[in-house]
């Protein structure tokens, strides 16, 4: 039941919880941004690549996809050991996980920008890499804002597996507020605000996203 | 001079034999227009010239070039033959002017505002200087097709390849880019043009090849070609033809 008292409790607490949402938003976005510098090449891998690379590639992204994201933390954090800051270690296992996920969404949007923009940056003289780095990319990257607004939703709200490794963000500091001695009552007014908190972000970070996707978006003649 | 010289080009795709020991050459300023069924292997064998696509045999030079040996720098011979595409294949996210700069860019290492100036004047020279920050999206297929003809000539190439490049188009947005083509032929460019657009081939073509089966079966001027073919299936294909525009 919601009680005033334990409103008070919360808010006056407030400091806790925002020290948690500095990790949950700082761990959001050094986990995309290792899922984007290694899920970007390693989706152009599995378009352009080909041989050992190619396959070794599929196989990662395979093996961290089918891996429920707890497992790969508690194994990141407790077998293997990859660091002792809990920080490092969400960094590295979110961050892993996304490249997986986003490697498939650039592979998706690679392969969607018609064969004939490549051929034609090819009859003009530039080199492969040249005409996929100036005319194939810049198109993919558009195409796949849907899948990264998706994408960073995801990488948001898993932060909160890190709890699971005793990392202190947002689900965590909320976790250490009902806990306290005689607290116990104020878990529901925690969880609706820390609820609030994830999708005010969500909500505020897609439409910022929504924005960016317009202003870049290539025109079409329709709108004019 | 000889500018074009393709030698028994044999070519295969999977299974089938695309081009079956092709020959013929062509002179600097020649325009000369491949014809014949789909399937005939008339855009493959455009394709081989700037070497989209490999032969399996035979040879092609381009002036002193060696085309079909494995050696030659394909992105150094593409620079020299222009190519413009049945379906256009604007860069979609790239303005008119900007699908002409990147290649003067990239390629040719020209300064950017050097290269604005030149694109300008390219995309002046097929009527388009309105255009000039239009988007592919934006543009009608007729426009389309002249930025891509644009784009080609802005490499200074010594060849132009034009694959069908009226096909796509609706019937009354042929005439535009006919008009450039036509420009083109008379300001002493090499074309060559796989395209069933007879008008073009009697106006602008030096000689007409007609291929059936991956074979040249016949080549001459296109009064002779169209007059008097001397093989039945010139004359079957193209009276057929001509019976289909005059309409």
């Amino acid at each position: 039941m919601l009680q005033t008292g334990d409103w008070v409790f919360v808010l006056s607490n407030a400091d806790t919880l925002l020290s948690g949402l500095v990790i949950t938003v700082g761990l959001t976005l050094t986990s995309l941004s290792v899922g984007f510098l290694l899920g970007f090449p390693a989706g152009a891998v599995e378009v352009y690549g080909d041989g050992i690379l190619q396959r070794a590639v599929k196989v990662m992204g395979g093996l961290l996809r089918g891996t429920p994201i707890v497992v790969t933390l508690l194994v990141l954090f407790f077998v293997v050991s990859v660091s002792e800051s809990a920080f490092i270690t969400a960094t590295v296992g979110l961050g892993l996980r996304s490249a997986a996920y986003q490697s498939q969404m650039f592979r998706g949007a690679l392969q969607s920008v018609d064969e004939g923009q490549l051929e034609a940056a090819r009859a003009v003289g530039m080199g492969k890499l040249q005409a996929i780095r100036h005319v194939i990319v810049p198109q993919a990257l558009r195409r796949s804002m849907p899948g990264f607004q998706n994408e960073f939703t995801i990488v948001l709200k898993d932060t909160s597996i890190a709890f699971a490794i005793g990392l202190a963000e947002l689900l965590t500091q909320g976790y250490n507020l009902f806990t306290q001695s005689g607290h116990s009552t104020a878990v529901l007014e925690v969880f609706l605000v820390i609820s609030a908190v994830y999708f005010v972000l969500t909500f505020v970070t897609n439409r910022g996203l929504d924005r960016l996707s317009d202003y870049y978006a290539i025109p079409s003649g329709e709108n004019t | 001079m000889t500018l074009l010289n393709i030698e028994d080009v044999y070519q295969s795709y999977e299974a089938e034999q695309v081009l079956q020991g092709v020959s013929f050459e062509m002179q600097q300023g020649d325009v000369d227009v491949l014809m014949g069924p789909s399937g005939s292997g008339k855009s493959t064998m455009l394709r081989c010239i700037n070497r989209l696509t490999e032969v399996d045999s035979g040879d092609i030079w381009l002036d002193d070039t060696h085309v079909t040996a494995p050696e030659t720098d394909v992105n150094e011979l593409r620079q020299n033959v222009g190519m413009v595409f049945q379906d256009f294949n604007l860069f979609a996210h790239l303005t008119a002017l900007e699908n002409i700069t990147l290649g003067l860019k990239r390629v040719k290492g020209i300064h950017p505002e050097r290269a604005r100036e030149q694109a300008r004047d390219q995309l002046d020279q097929v009527g388009l200087d309105g255009q000039v920050s239009a988007y592919p999206a934006e543009l009608s297929g007729g426009q389309k097709q002249r930025v891509g003809i644009a784009r080609a000539l802005a490499m200074e190439p010594k060849l132009m390849l034009f694959d069908e490049p009226t096909s796509a188009l609706d019937p009354e947005l042929v005439g535009d880019v006919v008009t450039v083509m036509q420009d083109l032929a008379a300001g002493g460019m090499t074309m060559l043009v796989v395209s069933h657009e007879m008008g073009f081939a009697r106006s602008a073509a030096d000689d007409i090849h007609f291929l059936d089966n991956g074979r040249v079966v016949e080549s001459g001027p296109p009064e002779q070609l169209f007059e008097h073919p001397e093989q039945d299936r010139t004359a079957t294909f193209l009276s057929g033809l001509q019976a289909d525009q005059s309409q």
